[in-house]
């Protein structure tokens, strides 16, 4: 049957529902069991996809979803972590600064004392050793003076004795000594 | 066009001699065909309908309303569009069990897919419903959309209402010719079906949503705020309309099921309008571009569908943030 004829009918026969409904069933084969089986047909078509595709999926999504959630939360945590690290570590390097600064000056101080202490130490040292060689100067000279007095009078008195052609006494070598040497020192 | 003038700027010459007298004539018909080759498709689809148009349409018989029955066991009948159900409902099981199989969390492939088409779909349904109520109905809407777009898609496929059997009476003469497979939704017993299904479960969300003494005072009580002799008129305006409601109710699985119906018939009608106007060898490019048309019904109709009865539910179980009145 033509769509407009069936359309035509099915207005004619507008004087009841039951006719229209019967109309309908007739033209468009709607059938208990058939309807029954679509109907069966769609439910296990959607009970398996659910179980096969939607189940599964939305659960991946979920777990994605909460991962990604996760993996934000930890981010957040490991920037703070590292902030706080970073302030800590800055924190500490100032306080190492401070301290290695207070060291280092307390190390200054130590050594600058310890210089001084050293260069007192080196110079009164020094000191004592000019003076030790002064002395030990000064007793040489004396003695290589004396000693060259003694021969001094001993080469006049033998001059003396060898040019006069006498002997000369104790009391004369004294005297001639004492005159030669006050006329060299003089 | 762009693309028709560089083509003609730089292979033009090649195929014209310019020194013919004819040429200019001959490259200007050439140029208007490499600049709108619709229009070539155009003209060779009408001169192939042309033929038919002239010859009448004797011999053509148009698709029944109702869907051949293949397999009639008394107590069980089986349909060539039932059989079409079976198949898409088949296909998309294997694919979706190949797609979940060995599902990862870095998906690949046909996981992929799946997941874009539920995410998207999700996503679409948590605007009209809120993510909880889309979320729980999921099953229902997702299974709904997918299961039309693909039984739509289907039926446009070769063999699908081409390739049956003929019905032989007693006396040994061809009775009439039966397809094997005919589009799902070009069944009135599937619309309805989906349609019966969605209202079963859009009357059981309902009720859970709202507990059955809600379902009623959503459909009849006035639930605004107002004061004296407005209020009351307006208690009694929807009272009224309640049963207006109920009616409107009524016809939604009705207007669901002809809808979809009307559609996809028409749609096959037309395709197979088509393919006898064009004739035994050209049949095929008179229904070309209504295959173009037929794919996006087919996706049209799947979403309206989907998107109407997400409507409707969501009109009855979803409430928004804070609202807990009706």
């Amino acid at each position: 049957m033509e769509p407009f004829l069936f359309l035509a009918e099915t207005g004619a026969a507008s004087g009841g529902l039951a006719e229209v409904a019967e109309n309908l069933q007739k033209q468009f084969g709607i059938h208990g069991q058939l309807l029954f089986s679509q109907i069966v047909g769609f439910l296990v078509f959607a009970f398996l996809l659910k179980k096969f595709a939607f189940g599964p999926i939305q659960q991946m999504l979920e777990q994605r979803k909460l991962r990604i959630a996760e993996g934000e939360e930890k981010l957040k945590r490991i920037e703070k972590q590292l902030a706080d690290s970073e302030a800590t570590t800055a924190a500490a390097i100032a306080k190492a600064n401070e301290e290695a600064v207070r060291l280092i000056n307390e190390a200054k101080e130590g050594a600058h004392a310890f210089t001084e202490q050293k260069s007192q130490e080196a110079i009164a040292h020094a000191q004592q050793i000019l003076a030790k060689a002064e002395a030990a100067a000064q007793a040489e000279r004396a003695q290589i003076s004396a000693e060259l007095k003694r021969e001094f009078g001993r080469l006049v008195a033998a001059t003396t004795a060898q040019v006069t052609g006498k002997v000369l006494t104790a009391d004369d070598q004294k005297r001639i000594n004492e005159e030669a040497l006050a006329k060299v020192e003089g | 066009m762009r693309v028709g003038g560089n083509f003609q700027e730089k292979n033009l010459p090649i195929f014209l001699p310019v020194s013919k007298p004819a040429a200019p004539a001959v490259r200007a018909w050439l140029h208007g065909m490499i600049r709108r080759p619709i229009i070539l498709t155009l003209t060779a689809w009408l001169a192939c309908l042309a033929p038919t148009l002239a010859a009448g349409d004797g011999g053509h018989h148009s698709l029944p309303f109702n869907a051949p029955v293949l397999v009639d066991l008394g107590f069980f009948k089986i349909t060539n569009s039932m059989v079409a159900m079976w198949l898409v409902a088949a296909v998309i099981i294997f694919f979706a069990q190949l797609a979940t199989r060995r599902i990862s969390l870095v998906p690949t492939g046909l996981q992929n897919l799946f997941e874009t088409v539920v995410e998207g779909l999700q996503d679409f349904l948590a605007t009209i419903m809120g993510e909880k109520l889309a979320k729980e109905t999921f099953w229902f809407f997702g299974s709904i959309f997918i299961f039309i777009m693909c039984a739509n898609w289907m039926g446009l496929f070769p063999m699908v209402g081409t390739v049956g059997h003929y019905l032989v009476d007693a006396s040994g003469h061809h009775h009439s010719w039966v397809p094997w497979l005919r589009g799902a939704n070009a069944d009135l017993n599937m619309t309805l079906g989906l349609a019966l299904v969605f209202f079963a479960m859009w009357l059981y969300w309902s009720v859970k949503a709202n507990g059955p003494g809600g379902f009623l005072a959503h459909i009849f009580l006035y639930q605004g705020e107002g004061k004296g002799l407005m209020k009351a008129m307006l208690i009694v305006i929807f009272f009224l309309v309640g049963f207006l409601e109920i009616v409107s109710i009524m016809i939604r699985p009705l207007t669901l099921t002809f809808r979809l119906y009307g559609n996809i018939y028409a749609g096959e009608s037309l395709l197979e309008l088509m393919l006898f106007m064009g004739g035994k060898w050209f049949g095929w490019l008179a229904a070309l571009p209504f295959y173009f048309l037929e794919l996006m019904v087919g996706a049209i109709q799947a979403l309206v569908f989907t998107l109407l009865t997400a409507v409707f539910t969501s009109l009855m179980c979803h409430h928004e943030e804070g609202d807990h009145g009706h």
